[in-house]
């Protein structure tokens, strides 16, 4: 398991969605977490020191693990970017019809576009 | 393992598990691509709950379920997230292009 920095954790998370349109999963968990063994965790308890929590984020496809953690400071850049990617790469979930209007507009093109004009479209395409 | 089947009850529930245990809750997200499904899933290892779909609309709930635990985990369980929800669209453009990814 490899603990990355953010960005080299995100274009990680990228290609293992790549890799796995053909067959496989892609699994994220995150988890808050000191990044401290628990022998360390209580000692600072006893000594009065102020824990720091950082939430752990963990991404695997099954054969390969990759990890990152996301402090108070820049968990709006990385969720933000986090995004952007799961909405680039979850392209195979259902769309509900006309739900919103530009992704409703692309699948009616599709839809309807060959039924018109069928030979002629493809054709010119 | 059921699958709870509303959103809402799961977004709820999922925040109260991990309000009651911060520490030992974690969230997973299951995403398969070729039979384009995706699984979430909130446990506490005592208590599990788990939602499926294959609606690109729940991908969208997910987002700001995405964004109040990373808030809650990297800031804290006490953290309002009542703002959260609303406010990660807004962020998004200006942000990406620091992100360097692609």
């Amino acid at each position: 398991m490899v603990l990355l920095q953010l960005d080299p954790f995100l274009s990680e998370l990228t290609s293992m969605f790549e890799r796995s349109t053909e067959k496989g999963s892609v699994w994220v968990t995150l988890k808050r977490s000191t990044l401290k063994s628990k022998v360390k965790r209580n000692k600072m308890k006893t000594a009065g020191e102020a824990i720091e929590y950082r939430c752990l984020v963990r991404a695997t496809d099954g054969k390969k693990t990759i990890s990152t953690s996301v402090g108070a400071k820049d968990h709006q850049r990385f969720q933000a970017s986090y995004a952007t990617i799961l909405k680039a790469h979850m392209t195979a979930l259902k769309k509900r019809e006309r739900k919103d209007k530009r992704k409703g507009a692309e699948a009616d093109k599709k839809q309807k576009g060959p039924k018109k004009i069928s030979s002629a479209t493809k054709a010119s395409v | 393992m059921v699958y709870i089947t509303s959103w809402d009850d799961f977004a709820e529930r999922s925040i109260q598990l991990f309000r009651a245990d911060p520490e030992s809750t974690r969230y997973v997200m299951k995403y398969r691509h070729c039979d384009g499904k995706l699984v979430l899933k909130v446990t506490d290892n005592r208590e599990c709950l788990k939602f499926k779909s294959d609606q690109a609309q729940d991908a969208k709930k997910m987002e700001k379920l995405n964004n109040i635990f990373f808030t809650l985990m990297a800031r804290g369980p006490e953290v309002d997230t009542s703002e959260v929800a609303g406010k990660e669209q807004m962020e998004q453009p200006a942000k990406k292009g620091r992100g360097r990814k692609q």
